[in-house]
């Protein structure tokens, strides 16, 4: 059984490009204003894919990255023996208002409201029922409601638990998992989990899987911005842990460190990607540790991780 | 109520608290504060909740009428547990886990897990969830509600019927515990499916690795346990699926004890299903009673264990085993035991 945990490969998946080498000099000069800056939708092969929400494929396109950047094969992952910790901060929104919009469960004046403002779901609409705002609690459930447009599979797409789901059966990972909500901080937390997962022995290897999308609810987002001034930037991260020899040195509660004021200097707002973008940072550079924090809603939490060498630097 | 098991009414709660979920959060941690005290400095208090929606009525009415940024940030999954959080004036970690129905005993052992790392001195663990039309509309939309009652492990099961609720416990190293004691959390275990976003795997893989998992941490084996608190949804194939994980993991032993699913009586919680069957672990090993599974009534022959029909069975169980699946093929395992 090992002391501690170690980084052995972390890619990286940003609205700039594959890896830490794609970031600006400058995220807010590089957006040049704009609030959002999109990720895409990642084109994966199969039939499997074809229902999966886009921030499900960045999970697994995130996955794929950390496989590249640390020259794996996908098998080095497979198995029970593998833990998977998934964390965002609102990844799920869109799936949520998608869901939402196209289930009729908001009126028809409400949407409507919604893509005025600035487009929320607004490819992807559904029939938006003017009746469905009044089919609730008060009537007892939804079965004398119309169906709108939503398929059986739609629903479970909009759980969190979905992208979790997603990764761990493109690559066969059956062993323990965590989901946890929230910014960067609990980006940290999943960290200090995967480190205590290696170190009793319940893994052998741990992916900590960041996810965060933005465009779809661009609207809602803009809403908070005096919270979360732009640019919030798209990004889909994954770092690997495995036995290392030094403890994982986990702070609850800490103090903003600086690679998490580098990690938005150079990326953006990237919510509960930026520990990853920051480890990534600190493996690019050569660095052979990292002290990585993560603020969000008033509390810093922060880790020490030891980092296996990386030749390529930024 | 109709289909689903809707709380008329929540009782008054603090200002600032604005979410429906966030209410219901705080009054069970109300009720929590009121059996026991959270007698330690403020950023040594941690508090993990685990939910499979989240604010997600929030998002509802943020693009239905709403438009202030309170009502966007409060739409995010992790803001009741914030809110709740400022409402017990805890400074510590603030952990929202989201691993759908499994969403309870998860929080519950990452809430551990916290006490072990020595990252806070108590842990207020538990899960929440509420009715709002998304839930409604999802589970209609999958048929999974039944038009009938709720039969857990019955013949005639037909589906489920949702509930809203929330459960917390406050959980304490062993030395610093303050108070009577419900019992112990002796180990948790996770593990996922693997196989479909939807559907539980046929074979009950990763509900089979789960409970393993919790056993090992807990160093109980099959034969030791007294009691199960089954998942139990009383859909058909959830229902037989567990069961025979059971079989294959307990052994002969699984025959020998009981299992129950309060999901009869209370709904589908969701988050909160597993902290509630938590509570109700504890409560029967104190009590000395077991809760029947409300609507068991026709034994099922793909489901043949002793399912507690009828009423509560008088038995101080001792070391138990909770149950949880999720969307995602989430799984996850608690092995408990009473004071």
């Amino acid at each position: 059984m090992s002391a501690g945990a170690r980084v052995a490969g972390v890619g990286v998946l940003t609205g700039w490009g594959e890896g830490v080498g794609a970031l600006p000099p400058d995220a807010r000069v590089a957006a040049g204003g704009r609030a959002v800056i999109a990720l895409g939708r990642p084109a994966l092969d199969g039939e499997r894919f074809r229902r999966a929400t886009r921030e499900c494929l960045l999970g697994v396109a995130a996955v794929h990255a950390m496989l590249r950047e640390a020259d794996l094969g996908r098998d080095a992952i497979r198995g029970e023996r593998t833990a998977l910790l998934f964390v965002t901060a609102g990844a799920y929104g869109a799936s949520n208002v998608e869901f939402i919009v196209a289930g009729g469960i908001v009126g028809a004046g409400g949407a409507s409201a919604g893509r005025s403002e600035g487009g929320l779901a607004q490819e992807r609409r559904g029939i938006v029922g003017a009746g469905g705002a009044s089919a609730g609690r008060s009537e007892g459930g939804l079965a004398q409601e119309r169906r709108g447009s939503v398929s059986a599979l739609h629903f479970p797409y909009t759980a969190p638990s979905a992208l979790a789901g997603e990764v761990a059966i493109e690559f066969g990972l059956t062993g323990a998992y965590v989901i946890l909500i929230g910014g960067a901080p609990a980006t940290v937390d999943a960290l200090w989990q995967a480190g205590r997962l290696l170190a009793e022995g319940r893994c052998e290897r741990a992916l900590v899987v960041a996810v965060e999308t933005f465009e779809e609810c661009e609207t809602l987002w803009r809403r908070a911005r005096w919270a979360l001034p732009a640019p919030l930037v798209e990004a889909a991260a994954c770092a690997l842990l495995v036995a290392g020899d030094a403890p994982a040195a986990y702070r609850a509660v800490a103090a903003a460190g600086p690679l998490e004021a580098a990690a938005e200097a150079r990326a953006g707002r990237t919510l509960a990607a930026a520990p990853l973008i920051a480890l990534a940072l600190a493996r690019a550079a050569g660095e052979g540790a990292a002290r990585i924090t993560g603020t969000w809603r008033g509390r810093t939490a922060g880790i020490e991780l030891e980092i296996s060498g990386q030749t390529a630097r930024v | 109520m109709g289909r689903g098991g809707e709380i008329r009414k929540l009782p008054p709660v603090a200002a600032g608290v604005r979410s429906r979920a966030a209410a219901l959060l705080v009054a069970a941690a109300a009720d929590l504060c009121s059996r026991a005290r959270l007698d330690a400095a403020p950023e040594r208090i941690a508090v993990v909740v685990g939910t499979a929606l989240g604010g997600v009525e929030e998002l509802e009415r943020a693009l239905e009428c709403d438009r202030t940024a309170r009502r966007a940030l409060d739409a995010l999954y992790d803001a009741p547990a914030h809110a709740l959080a400022g409402w017990l004036g805890a400074r510590g970690p603030a952990l929202t886990v989201s691993v759908a129905c499994a969403s309870g005993a998860t929080a519950l052992g990452v809430g551990a897990d916290l006490l072990r790392e020595d990252a806070a001195d108590l842990v207020v663990a538990g899960g929440y969830d509420i009715l709002c039309r998304f839930v409604l509309r999802g589970f209609d939309v999958l048929r999974s509600l039944t038009r009938e009652r709720v039969r857990p492990f019955d013949r005639r099961r037909s589906g489920l019927l949702l509930g809203e609720g929330a459960g917390l416990l406050l959980l304490a190293r062993e030395r610093d515990a303050r108070g009577p004691r419900l019992g112990r959390l002796l180990g948790h275990g996770s593990a996922s499916d693997g196989s479909h976003v939807a559907a539980p795997d046929p074979e009950g893989r990763g509900l089979d690795a789960a409970i393993r998992a919790a056993l090992t941490a807990a160093d109980v084996v099959p034969r030791d346990l007294d009691f199960v608190s089954a998942h139990g949804t009383g859909t058909p194939v959830n229902d037989r699926i567990e069961t025979a994980v059971l079989r294959r993991v307990l052994g002969p032993r699984a025959e020998a004890i009981p299992v129950n699913s309060i999901k009869g009586a209370l709904g589908h919680t969701m988050g909160a299903a597993a902290a509630l069957e938590a509570i109700m672990c504890l409560l029967a090993a104190r009590e000395g009673l077991i809760p029947p599974t409300a609507g068991y009534e026709e034994p099922d022959p793909a489901c043949g264990l002793d399912y507690v029909p009828g009423a509560c069975r008088a038995a101080r169980p001792r070391l138990m085993l909770s149950t949880s699946l999720g969307f995602g093929g989430c799984n996850a395992a608690l092995v408990l035991e009473g004071a």
